[in-house]
């Protein structure tokens, strides 16, 4: 496509003060908290009319994993939006940087998320059986219940943890992008709705660790 | 932290025709380490308060729902930078938001 | 008619105009042109027309004669063996064609020949942009549009037959195969309607971008047409109400392959959480697919009484207000499911809050057509039926939205003529009154009038005969979905309706074949037509017919006015291009 004509378009009279890559973003966004409403929906509704089939918070959970993985996605925040501060500024090396460490604590999330799932399933905690019998974590003696606990969390997580995997590419090719001089001080949108998807998946960890982990 | 102010704006890198050249923002970066402060000593606060047994189950749940969108806000104010940018972006993003809370509230008025 | 007017100020520019020609493959089948992708959608979105058309015939034929093999289904016993044996068209078959009729004309029918293409093709030509934001996105949103179908069709050929648990694929019926005895298509069914749901998402983000940033110098909010407003205000519902679908599909998906309980209640799974939030998808969805042809008509009815339409803000405010309220109102559809019944009462009263928007934009037109000096032609014609059986359809609405009259009346044929009413009558009217009225900005050639007005005559008439009657059906407790009316006595009176409906819905079919060789021909033969043949005012009329890539040849169109300034006093045409720089002004504040 023309990015060379693209510069020169008179948009006075449309000046909404948000460049196309932004809005389209955001706009996308949007639709992503309609997703995980519904999700979030179907939980409620499965757990209210259910509670027999759900344990209390951190009885089957390992809720100080996960706590540490939440840190963790916080701290890739931080990276990413230190990343975007940088080629702000022009600094293509701070941008590299901390592109990096963003994948990194990326690839770390994930690979904590699968080894609490491995944890998990271990002790008994699979998605889909007519009833789990899991290891408690006060005290060792088994807890039981039905199907809808661990089908309702692995799939909630589980596509946190899809979205993780499609940032953590999508950084990668940014990353790539970035190595060959491909942004700018003038030319952030790549990196800046690059972040806006990164700390919109935080976003959501942050509601479903307290809704899944912590309620 | 860096006292810079907003660059002019970003053209588009990618794909596609037309950007919208912004109009000049000046704002001081925020200090986005103090908010990662913040949002690890909730999270350790969320967790700890999870624990607590002597707090009624409604009053904790209440709690832990206005932790957790107090940590929602502060990354969608500073590190989407949703602080600074227009008012007019403000509306779009918070269309959904009364659609979840409707969805919600019916989905929880089910099992009264 | 100058093809593109321009002022000195309006910068001059490179577009997709000037580079060297694309190779057929890049131009026509993976194109980014916003035109092209509108016409894909067009020629795809009525190839599933006759699909689904034809769903209905074999229906309408087991209704008429049901089980009957003195009379078999015409071409029946070219189907296999598990659809069609010894003359009986099977229920297996019967119930997966209600499903399949349903599921083709909303989701591969009406909604991408509403959105999918209208929603391409004008709104960068109305705003006046070059094209979409996003392009390559756009053509993305088609090429997932394509396999989603194709995924829909193969359901027919896969063991168990094609989905048979109806449109609204209500659990646990849709999620176990026990009760339906078909695992694949169901299947199949969720995961097409998810492909679907990626490619409307596409586009969606790509017409609201658009429209928001991408708008000509001088058009403003309340300069645009409201085609584009209505495309717009669609666009966010469909953003918003998507994901939703998507999200219970996937769970659907689950419970169909890899045995979660979602929705089974046997193990404390919910099939009201099914319910939910099918609705909440599906009533947005409802105004998705009524809102674009309100635009559309909108802008005929003005072009064809040369007036302004009436209550320009007022119509633009109706279209929000409805589109809010759509969020709110799912719950009518559930009222006999055993929700809550307080909020039966909450969404009975916000259903019927949506009659008075939609009161609004009925009198608006009425008001637009007052003393208007009326030109007949054919989308004209079209777009006068959509806002006579919306009405019809409008308050069979208002009977199924208070509780105590939708308890009797639900799932029965009440329900069945309602919807047809809304969504033939007045969606597909209105398609056909786009048809007509943008082909000659599409091919640059006009359809033949004379044939399009037989067209029109024909199927308005038959139309009602097939689906008035229906009310009655339904009053007198024939069911909706119902595979053979004679088993049941209080129906056998009524059986002579059920021919009566069958003969005309041939005759209403066959008529379309009219419009079918109406549109081909007119394609090669048709009269070559110039920028502007119905004298109209909005952007569109200013680029040439059929515009080239990039629209506008160079330079951005430059608005000086609103879309419906017809008959202005103290002017010699009776219509005012809102690119002619005569007498106005360019930078209005927005």
């Amino acid at each position: 496509m023309s990015q060379a004509a693209a510069a020169t378009l008179d948009r006075s009279t449309s000046g909404f003060g948000v460049y196309n890559l932004k809005l389209g973003m955001w706009v996308f966004l949007l639709s992503e908290v309609m997703f995980f409403t519904g999700l979030i929906g179907a939980y409620i509704i499965l757990r209210f009319a259910n509670p027999e089939q759900f344990a209390e918070p951190g009885v089957v959970l390992n809720v100080p994993l996960t706590a540490l993985n939440t840190f963790i996605l916080i701290c890739s925040s931080v990276s990413m939006v230190k990343a975007f501060a940088e080629i702000e500024r022009g600094n293509q090396k701070g941008l590299r940087m901390w592109l990096l460490v963003t994948i990194a604590l990326g690839i770390v999330f994930l690979s904590i998320q699968a080894y609490e799932y491995s944890l998990l399933a271990h002790e008994g905690f699979v998605p889909v059986a007519d009833a789990y019998a899991a290891i408690g974590r006060h005290g060792g003696e088994t807890i039981v219940g039905g199907p809808l606990y661990g089908a309702t969390f692995y799939t909630m997580t589980g596509f946190h943890g899809a979205h993780v995997t499609i940032g953590v590419l999508c950084l990668m090719f940014t990353a790539f992008k970035a190595f060959r001089g491909g942004y700018s001080a003038q030319n952030v949108g790549g990196v800046e709705i690059m972040g806006l998807y990164w700390h919109f998946v935080d976003l959501v960890w942050i509601i479903l660790f307290t809704i899944v982990y912590l309620i | 932290m860096e006292g810079h102010t907003h660059s002019s704006p970003p053209a588009a890198s990618g794909t596609s025709s037309a950007t919208t050249p912004a109009p000049e923002t000046s704002h001081k970066a925020p200090n986005y380490y103090l908010v990662w402060l913040f949002l690890a000593v909730l999270t350790v606060a969320e967790v700890g308060v999870a624990f607590l047994s002597a707090i009624p189950k409604q009053v904790l749940v209440i709690a832990l729902i206005l932790m957790a969108v107090w940590k929602a806000l502060l990354v969608a104010l500073y590190y989407m930078h949703l602080k600074f940018e227009p008012r007019r972006l403000w509306l779009i993003v918070a269309a959904p938001l009364p659609l979840a809370i409707i969805l919600v509230a019916v989905v929880l008025l089910e099992q009264w | 008619m100058s093809t593109v007017v321009t002022t000195p100020d309006a910068p001059a520019r490179q577009t997709h105009g000037q580079h060297q020609e694309l190779p057929f493959l890049r131009r026509y089948v993976f194109s980014t042109d916003h035109k092209i992708i509108g016409i894909q959608f067009l020629f795809m979105s009525l190839f599933f027309l006759v699909l689904g058309g034809l769903l209905a015939m074999a229906m309408r034929w087991q209704l008429a004669w049901p089980s009957n093999p003195e009379i078999p289904l015409p071409g029946g016993s070219l189907l296999p063996e598990t659809m069609f044996t010894q003359g009986i068209m099977l229920p297996e078959f019967y119930n997966a064609a209600v499903t399949m009729h349903g599921t083709i004309m909303v989701f591969f029918a009406i909604m991408p020949l509403l959105v999918g293409t209208w929603a391409n093709y004008l709104i960068p030509l109305q705003i006046g942009a070059d094209d979409m934001a996003f392009p390559r996105l756009n053509m993305i949103s088609f090429w997932l549009a394509v396999p989603a179908g194709l995924l829909m069709l193969a359901s027919f050929g896969v063991v168990g037959g094609a989905a048979n648990a109806g449109w609204t694929g209500y659990t646990p019926l849709s999620t176990q195969d026990v009760y339906s005895g078909v695992k694949t298509g169901q299947q199949l069914w969720a995961l097409s309607l998810t492909i679907l749901g990626f490619s409307s998402l596409a586009g969606s983000v790509n017409y609201i971008t658009t429209i928001v940033n991408m708008r000509a110098p001088g058009m403003t909010w309340f300069r645009m047409p409201l085609s584009t407003w209505a495309l717009f205000i669609t666009s966010i519902l469909i953003l918003l109400a998507i994901p939703v679908l998507a999200g219970a599909m996937i769970l659907m998906f689950f419970d169909q392959t890899i045995g979660t309980n979602f929705y089974d209640p046997t193990t404390g799974g919910q099939p009201l959480l099914w319910q939910h939030l099918f609705w909440f998808f599906g009533h947005p969805e409802v105004y998705i697919l009524i809102l674009p042809a309100m635009g559309f008509v909108s802008d005929i009815l003005a072009n064809g009484a040369r007036k302004p339409i009436f209550g320009y803000a007022a119509m633009v405010w109706a279209i929000i207000a409805i589109a809010f309220l759509g969020w709110v109102v799912w719950g009518h559809h559930m009222f006999m499911s055993g929700m809550n019944p307080m909020l039966g009462g909450a969404f009975m009263i916000t259903t019927l809050m949506i009659a008075v928007p939609s009161a609004i934009k009925t009198f608006n037109w009425l008001g637009t057509l007052w003393r208007g000096n009326i030109h007949f032609h054919s989308p004209m014609l079209y777009a006068l039926s959509f806002v006579a059986l919306f009405v019809v359809g409008g308050l069979s609405g208002i009977f199924l939205a208070a509780t105590p009259v939708d308890i009797p009346l639900h799932d029965t044929y009440f329900v069945v003529a309602h919807i047809h009413y809304v969504l033939f009558g007045g969606s597909l009217f209105g398609i056909f009154g786009a048809i007509t009225f943008w082909f000659p900005k599409m091919f640059g050639r006009l359809m033949n009038e004379t044939l399009n007005k037989v067209h029109w005559l024909l199927t308005f008439v038959l139309f009602n005969i097939v689906f008035f009657p229906m009310h009655m059906l339904g009053s007198g407790g024939m069911m909706r979905r119902l595979y053979d009316p004679l088993q049941y006595p209080h129906l056998q009176d009524m059986q002579d309706t059920n021919v009566l409906i069958t003969v005309a819905a041939l005759g209403l079919f066959t008529v379309q074949l009219l419009f079918a060789f109406n549109f081909f021909w007119s394609l090669f033969r048709g009269k070559v037509a110039d920028a502007n043949p119905w004298q109209a005012n909005s952007l569109e009329w200013s680029a040439p017919s059929p515009p080239p890539h990039g629209n506008w040849g160079g330079a951005l169109p430059v608005v000086h006015r609103g879309p419906y300034e017809y008959s202005a006093p103290d002017r010699d045409s009776d219509f005012w291009l809102q690119a002619d720089p005569e007498g106005g002004t360019a930078h209005a504040a927005h």
